[in-house]
Parts: C-alpha cells; structure tokens; sequence
C-alpha cells in the first residue's frame, strides 16, 4: 500500500484554530496546536490505540460523554476542550484511580525521574487520595527474563508491552494473566520472555513495572548524560543513546529515527554495550615475542606493524570487517595501495563483483529505503533471515504486512520467522540463490523452455516460484506494476557464481521495472554493518574511492588472499576488525593461511581466536562508543558516530592508528584529527562530495537522494543473459548443509555477561524425518563430517527444515554436502 | 573641551561644604562622639569577661543549626535508612553528593528498601550546609548535625564516606538548651 496523502483539517482546541492531518488521533493533532494530553496507553508504534488507561480524556463539543483523545481522529470543524473544569476532574479521577494500588516505590524504582506516571501524577493529578484500604500484593522484584524485571504492583495494566509482543515483534509471549484488579503482565507458559527485541518494553512501560535487569539500580536521570551515536553491531545501524555516568556506558535507549529503526533496538544493541567495560578487553598494544603476546608501547607497536607490512610490499594484504568506519576504510585502503603498495585487499569476505555488477546494484535508482519496506505492494525477501542479519528490518516487514496489508515473499534456503507472515514462502536448497533467482526470471519473463530444469538445479518447486512470481508481478493490481521492495542478503552474491546471481537479480528487478521507480526497488542486506560504506570508500580489491575501477590486474579478494596467503605468495595481512577464523568461511583454509604468515597486524577489542594464535601486533580498538567517524547504512544514508566516552586505557583512534602507520610506511596522510579525515573522505568519494559533519548531525543524510548521487558510475541494468547455473548438490545418503550466522554471533555478545546466556550452541536445525532416519533425537550429539574436516554439534529438531537439508551456524564447514552421524559417545561432552 | 567654556546650567547643585577643622566644633568632634562609645564599654565593663576560649570552650548551637550531616540506622534492627536514591544529589545546589546505588540481597541486606547506597559520599569543602537534602530524603536517612568543626589538611580528607557519615559522632558541640 503507498504512503497516504496527508491531507490537513482544521479544528479548534482549546480555543485555538489548529490545523493537523487528517484522520491522527486528537492526542496527535492537539499537538500542532501546542496543547497536550496526557496519556498512558496511547503509543502510536504500537499501531491501533486500545484506549485502556482513560487518561486522554477530552470534551468534544456535540458527543455528550468525554471522549478518549487517543482514540478519536481529528475532523474537521470539530470543536475540543481540554481544560474545562469537566476534562480536569475526569483526569484527576482518573489518576487516583491509578494510583490506588500503585505502591510508594519512587525512591527505590529505576523509573523514578523519567517517569511519565510520576509526571502525569504531579502535572494533572489532584493530589490526594481517598484509599486508606490496603494496597495489592505481588511478589516482587521477579525476572520476566534475565534482562527484564518485572514489578507486578508497579504496573498500570497499560497493555503496551502485550501489544509490543504480540503486534509488532509478534513473538507471542506476552499476555496479562488473571482478571481485575489481580491482572498482571506475564509470559502464556511461565517460561523467560526470552526474545530477539524483548528489551524495547522497558522503554514502552509507562511506568517502573519493566525495568532493565543490567542497569537496575545504577544511576538516576540527573547522574547520566546521554550521548547520541549510531549502533555498529548489525547493519540496520540504529540511532542509540548511550547513557553515560563516569565515563561508562550504563544504558543504550532508541535514538527514535523513523527512516531508520522506526524507535526500536534488538537485544543485541540495547545490551552489548557492557562488552565495552569488561576486562577481557584489548587496551594496550600486544607484540608476539618468543610465541607469546606480550604488551609493549605503541611506539614499538606501530613500528613492528609498520616493518612488517612494509617488508612484506606487494606480498601483504588488508581485510576489512564489518564495523569499519568508513574513515578507517579510506585510510586503510590509501595505507595499502599507496603506502605498503599492495593491491589486495577486501571488505566482503565472500567475494567481489566486478565494478559494473557492484554500481548496478547499488545504483540510486534501484535503490529502495527502508520505509519503503512499510509501503511497498510487495517484499520479496530473498536469501536473508532479517531477524539475524539486519533485525530492525523484521519489524519494518512485519509492520508493513500486519498495518498496511503489504504482500510479503520469502524465498530462503533456511526456514524464516517470517514464514508465517508471508503471502508465499518457497524454500530453495542452500547455496542455490543463483539458480532460484534464474527460475524467478524465466518464471516472470513467461520463458517456459528451461523452467522445469532451473527449479530443479535450485532444488525448489515450480508452484513456488510461480507463486512468487505471480504475487511480485501482479503487486499493482489492475494498475500496472506495483511497488515491489527486494530485500536480498549479500550471500546470494557470494562466491565463484555471485556474479551470474547478481544478473539474475538485475533481470528479476527489470522484469519488475523497479529502476527510477519511488517506493520500490533492492535494499541490500550487507554481511558486515558497514558493507555498503566500505564498497563506497574503495575497501575491494578493484575497487578505489567513490567506486572507481582501479586498474590492479592481479588483485586478489578475501579468498585470494586466504588461499595466497597458505600458498606463501603473500606474507603480511592486516587485519582490520575482523579474525577470519570467527568470522569468515573456509577456516581451515584460513588457518593455513595465518599459519603461514610471518605478519599479522590486527586492530581488535577482544583476544578472539585467530589473534590469539597468530596475530603478531595487536592494536587495541575502539568500541563504537568511543569511536568518531561515519558509516554508511544499506539504504545509502551517511550516518555518524560520535564518542560518548573517552578512550580506556592505552587505546587509540582507529583513524590515528592508521594514519600513524601510514607516516611510518613513508606516506604522511596529513590528518591530524578525525573530523580531517572524513574532510578528505568526502573530498574522494564522488557521491559524498560536499558532505560535512554538520550536516550529516544527528539524522545522517542519504546520498542517493542528493544532487551528487550523479558521480555514481553508471551502470548497466541489464537485462543480461544469464548462463545455466549449476544444479544443487543430490543428496545421495548425505544431508545439504547450509550455515548462518545469528544475532547473538559475534565477540560483543560472548564479552556481555547479561547477553552471554545467549551465546549461540553449536547446534544443527534437522528435519524429524532425516533425524529418524540416522536414529538421532533431540538433543543428541551428532558430528557433521565433510571433506575430511569435521565438527561436532546438537541436533535441534525443527520441523520447517526441508528434508535433506541440515542448517548449522558455523564457519568451520562450507555449504554443500554433508555426512551426519551419530557422535560416538565418548566425544560427548 | 576646556573648562573655561564650560557653563552650568540650572540642574547644578551647589555641595554644602563641612566646618573648616580647628575650634571647638572641631573639638567635639574629635572626642565627643567617642566619649559616647566609651560610655557603653565602661557600662558594660563590670559585666565580666564574654570571650569564649575556643577550642576548650565551645559555642553552643541552636537545635536547628546544621552542622555536617549523619546518616541514620534503624535502631530496631540496624539497617541504614537510606535506600540511595539519589533524590539528596538530585536537590543539592552544590553538587556535592554522590551515591551510587546497589540491590539488597537475602545475603546482605543492607537497608530497608529493594536497594541500599553502595558508595554514599558528601564533599564536605563545596558544601553550603544549605539543608535541601536533608528536605528532599523521603526515609529521613540523612539529617544536618551539630558539627561544625570541619577543618582538615587536605580537600580530600573533607570527602566523607558512607561510614563516616553514619558513625555514631564525638558529641563535641554543646547544644544551646531551651530558652537560652
Ligand atoms: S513507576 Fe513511577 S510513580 Fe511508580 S514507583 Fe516508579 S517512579 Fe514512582
Ligand atoms: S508492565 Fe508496563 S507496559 Fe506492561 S501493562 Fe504494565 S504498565 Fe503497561
Ligand atoms: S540519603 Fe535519602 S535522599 Fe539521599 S539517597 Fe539516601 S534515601 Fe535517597
Ligand atoms: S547541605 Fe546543601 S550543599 Fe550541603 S550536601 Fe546538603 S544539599 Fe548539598
Ligand atoms: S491514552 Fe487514551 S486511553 Fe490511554
């Protein structure tokens, strides 16, 4: 469904001849007037009011009742009072009532302050009560999760938090228990309200009754300061505040951007913070002497790094993860082109495209934002799980499905919590995006003659892509093509095929007529937080600044430079805030390679594996809330980070770091702070020229929607002709394997001990009737075995999973065919 | 400008000058007025001595002087009274209070409430002793005492901890009784 044209009526309130949109709620419109009301219950993120608390009273001039200001839309000519001796008592009334069973907690309750039942009481109450009868009773403080306390008698059965779970994260779990007074907010089964958003409640509970677990009691609104920064643990990148009390980060709360995270956080960005002030963090530089890692000066540091990369010339390499800012991005793609004089370097560790495949993908005219998402005709999600990959989108698509009636597609290899939302959902064997992509296109192009041999290479059914086909075709209706949104994961364009699937997907958006179309068009899930920004700032191997084609002929990418690095044709590698045996695939390969190399500069915050075993110099880094700079959000939006803390211990700027090693590699960038470096950052990247940090502020500004969006190379959309992709492995007695990475992935999660119970087990998703056939259940150990490399898991039964399908979070073992078998059991641990 | 050319208008007011000095107006002056004092100091003189040999002899104190602050203890069961709430940081006009708070367990519980001030802490040298704490604490946790006896040789030692506070004070100042 399109955006809805605002039209404006005019109304009086309070006297006042105010003029507001048409069909908000009274509560809304009142405030272009300036008047407010008071309410509870009323949260529009939370979609329909329920009109629960009765705070909102108002007189309406004609109805002879008070009516809820919440749940009555403005008309025009309509005629609202709301401080007519009639509305005050109405209010007063209304807050004794509340606070006839609301205990006297103030002074120990987390909420007190930031208390809108303490701000309502004082602004609108009368200020007494008449209840001498004893008060309800609930046992109290209780854990409604490990995150999440729950104080019964706090609550002021506002339904928000029910609504929370039940209409937007749609996790199910909440519900109020009993009736009455005795009603109280608990989960249906009594188990945990364990769930990837569940800590956006705390911030909805009007009241102190939901109060996060990991900041109880640690400071109060006047000890705090809040500092407005960019989240960097996922791509979705949502506005934060970071709560501060001497120099610690205590709270992250939502930043409310409504292009980009619509108000709300995942678990993960709300509670990871506490990985910023754990002791196992890096913060004084390590050089490997005699096999050990021991702490020198960063003198001595920023020498040994810079005479390895520098000895090792054209045979050294950079890898960049996902959390490099795009200053650090730039800086170290100049440090190793022109310092150090190597062309190989890589920020998507499954594989570059060619320059032509990345600038049509990426193109401002096939770009759609992510509130599109919430008014397009139909989503397609294709080949990502939006709630591990970028998860503040699962919200957006739900919200667009449940309110505005969008039609939604899922075509994954892995069962999706979106399943159940989805108008089709098709499934389609692991690692054959390629091939599904390639049916879709001959499905939607009407060409019959290889259809049936490209289901089979995807492993997928021909209803399915037909249907998929036929719901994105026929998205407009009767009125021409409708505004279609794909939202695709950046591993369908990963490895040897990602090209051929990257001119499937051009096909399928062409077919579509998504370019130059408002509302529609790819929204990229990128497998690092700031892969868009790192493509942009020239971190590929053939790839420079602004994305011009730099001539490197023999450039390699993450996989060459794994495989040059084993091979030893390279010697040096820096690393760049990502340890590829964690984060990349092929690790035995990787293991090899770091084995190999005699230099293995890495910038990290934590000792994660890789580094600990090979890394030579180690520069501590910055948590996202130290750091300063910018990162570039998958819908094109520049966004900035800015510090919150000062740095702990002996740590450094990622930027100085860099521009330190470049001076001692000979090449002086001439930075002297970091506000200097995105300057220069700007003044190369050709899309972000005239950028200043001013004007990114708080919101960020979205390139492609800016004049200079013109120095994008152009590119060609298609349609191409598409080669016949290879068939999807047959199962012959062994299971396809496909792997993922979840939200709880990654060192932040393991470092944060409120989070750490989350920390995913290595565990295998298996279909019932695979499990039957190898004689495992639930629970048993299993170890998955393939080309001579074999890893160890539990098995979780799940019954989405297709048959002849296993899905495991892993790195240590590539998708494509795997043997299952029973662990013998003495390997059980 | 010189002043030669410098007429005054009608708004100038002409200064009445004093006596010339010498004479006997200028005698009077010179010895009557401090006669008049005089008389005061010798009315006064068969009154005694009023100096208080401070720091043997104390200055009593009104009941409602406030000293440096204590923090109180049930005297039932000996928890402190204080919940570290923070509302006396958040009243304090000099910013001097810190507390940072913590939760009571069964193991040890340390106040009344669900939580107890960890670190409770008054910089005494930013102190005004303006008393807005004492009126913001909803547990009568912290009162203003009698002390005023607060010299000290270094800032720092003037930052009086929790344990401080709640120890059982030197009753060093006398207070002032009824009526006096
Ligand atoms: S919820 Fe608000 S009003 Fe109730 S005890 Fe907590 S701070 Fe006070
Ligand atoms: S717990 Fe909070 S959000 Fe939930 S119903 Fe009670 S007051 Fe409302
Ligand atoms: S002294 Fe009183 S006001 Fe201050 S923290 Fe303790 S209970 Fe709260
Ligand atoms: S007496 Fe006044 S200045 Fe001193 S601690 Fe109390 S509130 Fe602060
Ligand atoms: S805000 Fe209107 S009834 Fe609660």
């Amino acid at each position: 469904m399109p955006r809805p044209e605002v039209n404006m009526v005019t109304l009086t309130i309070d006297g006042r001849e105010v003029s507001a949109p048409e069909n908000v709620m009274l509560v809304d419109g009142a405030k272009y007037g300036d008047v407010e009301i008071p309410v509870f219950c009323y949260e529009p993120k939370l979609g329909q009011p329920v009109g629960a608390c009765r705070m909102c009273l108002v007189e309406v001039e004609g109805i002879p009742k008070l009516q809820t200001g919440c749940s009555t839309p403005v008309k025009d000519g309509m005629v609202v009072h709301t401080q007519t001796q009639r509305v005050k008592d109405a209010q007063e009334a209304v807050v004794e009532f509340l606070l006839i069973n609301h205990p006297l907690d103030c002074p120990v309750c987390d909420k007190g302050g930031e208390c809108p039942l303490q701000d309502i009481s004082f602004g609108w109450g009368g200020g007494r009560s008449r209840f001498v009868e004893p008060k309800r009773h609930f046992e109290k403080p209780l854990a409604l999760s490990p995150l999440i306390a729950i104080d019964r008698e706090r609550c002021i059965l506002c339904y928000r938090c029910v609504r929370f779970s039940q209409e937007v994260s749609e996790d199910y779990q909440l519900v109020l228990a009993a009736r009455t007074a005795d009603t109280y907010v608990a989960t249906f089964d009594g188990h945990p309200y364990v769930a990837p958003f569940s800590g956006n409640i705390i911030e909805l509970c009007p009241v102190g009754a939901l109060t996060s677990r990991p900041y109880r009691f640690r400071a109060r609104p006047w000890d705090i300061e809040g500092s407005g920064s960019v989240c960097t643990l996922c791509p979705s990148q949502c506005n934060v505040e970071l709560t501060v009390r001497d120099e610690r980060v205590l709270r992250v709360i939502s930043r409310v951007h409504e292009e980009v995270d619509d108000g709300w956080l995942c678990d993960k960005g709300r509670f990871a913070y506490q990985a910023i002030h754990v002791d196992e963090r890096i913060t004084q530089p390590l050089v490997r002497e005699g096999g050990t890692l021991r702490g020198v000066s960063w003198e001595r540091a920023l020498d040994e790094a810079a005479r390895g990369l520098s000895r090792a010339g054209s045979a050294s390499a950079a890898l960049a993860g996902g959390e490099t800012t795009n200053e650090e991005g730039f800086l170290l793609q100049r440090l190793t082109r022109e310092a150090v004089g190597s062309a190989h370097m890589d920020s998507r560790a499954g594989g570059s495209l060619p320059v032509e495949l990345h600038a049509a993908l990426g193109a401002p005219v096939l770009q759609a934002t992510v509130p599109d998402l919430q008014y397009a005709h139909a989503i397609l999600v294709l080949d990502t799980e939006p709630v591990d990959d970028m998860p503040i989108v699962d919200l957006r698509i739900r919200k667009g499905v449940r309110r505005n009636r969008v039609k939604l597609a899922v075509a994954t290899s892995r069962p999706s919590s979106l399943d159940r939302n989805a108008a089709v959902s098709v499934r389609y064997a692991p690692g054959c995006g390629e091939a599904f992509v390639a049916a879709l296109n001959a499905a939607l192009g009407g060409e019959e003659k290889n259809f049936a041999e490209l289901v089979a290479a995807a492993g997928t059914t021909a209803e399915g892509v037909r249907a998929v086909a036929d719901l994105l075709a026929g998205a407009g209706g009767t009125g021409g093509p409708g505004d279609v949104v794909i939202l695709w994961g950046e591993r369908l364009t990963h490895g040897r095929r990602g090209a051929a699937a990257a001119r499937g997907l051009l096909n399928v958006a062409g077919h579509l007529a998504l370019a130059g179309r408002e509302g529609a068009g790819l929204l990229e899930v990128p497998a690092g937080t700031n892969g868009r920004g790192l493509r942009e700032v020239g971190v590929l191997p053939r790839i420079g600044p602004g994305m011009a084609q730099v001539a490197s002929p023999g450039a390699l990418g993450a996989a060459g430079i794994r495989d040059g690095l084993a091979a030893g044709e390279l010697s040096a590698v820096h690393l760049l805030h990502v340890d590829p045996l964690a984060d990349l695939s092929g690790r035995a390969a990787w293991k090899r390679g770091l084995e190999a190399a005699t230099t293995v500069v890495a910038h990290s915050a934590f000792l994660t594996e890789g580094l600990r075993e090979h890394a030579t110099v180690i520069f501590p880094a910055e948590s996202y809330a130290e750091k300063e700079g910018t990162v570039t959000h998958p819908d094109g939006r520049v966004q900035r980070l800015r510090p919150a803390i000062g740095h702990p211990g002996e740590v450094r700027p990622g930027w100085q770091v860099l521009a330190e090693l470049m001076k001692r590699a000979g090449h002086d960038p001439g930075v002297l702070t970091g506000a200097m470096v995105s300057r220069r950052l700007f003044e190369a990247v050709g899309m972000y020229a005239g950028l200043t940090l001013e004007e990114l502020g708080g919101r960020g500004v979205r390139w492609p929607a800016r004049a200079q969006a013109a120095a994008w190379p152009q590119a060609d959309l298609g349609p191409f002709g598409l080669e016949s992709p290879p068939a999807a492995p047959s199962p012959n007695g062994e299971l396809r394997l496909g792997t993922f990475r979840s939200i709880w992935a990654g060192p932040a999660v393991g470092a944060s001990p409120a989070l750490r119970f989350l920390v995913p087990k290595v565990r295998v998703e298996m279909a019932p009737a695979d499990a039957q056939r190898r004689n495992v259940t639930h629970g048993d150990h299993v170890t998955l075995g393939a080309d001579g490399s074999a890893v160890e898991a539990t098995v979780m039964l799940r019954d989405a999973v297709p048959e002849g399908t296993v899905f495991m979070e892993t790195n240590a073992l590539d998708p494509g065919l795997v043997d299952v078998r029973k662990a013998p059991p003495e390997s059980r641990r | 400008m010189s002043d030669k050319t410098w007429t005054p208008g009608d708004d100038v007011i002409l200064v009445q000058r004093g006596p010339e000095p010498g004479g006997a107006g200028g005698a009077y002056r010179a010895f009557g007025e401090t006669l008049r004092g005089l008389k005061t100091t010798f009315a006064r003189m068969v009154e005694g001595p009023q100096t208080i040999q401070y720091p043997e002899e104390k200055t009593p104190v009104f009941p409602r002087f406030r000293g440096r602050h204590r923090l109180h203890r049930f005297e039932d069961s000996g928890l402190e009274k204080c919940v570290g709430c923070s509302l006396c940081a958040a009243a304090c006009p000099a910013d001097c209070i810190r507390v940072v708070a913590a939760e009571n367990t069964p193991e040890n519980r340390v106040s009344a409430g669900e939580r107890y001030a960890a670190v409770y802490e008054i910089n005494l040298s930013r102190c005004i002793f303006c008393g807005y704490c004492e009126v913001a604490c909803p547990f009568d946790a912290i009162t203003m005492g009698h002390d005023y006896e607060l010299s000290d040789y270094s800032r720092s030692d003037l930052i009086f901890t929790k344990e401080m506070l709640l120890a059982e004070p030197l009753d060093r100042t006398p207070l002032r009784a009824e009526g006096e």
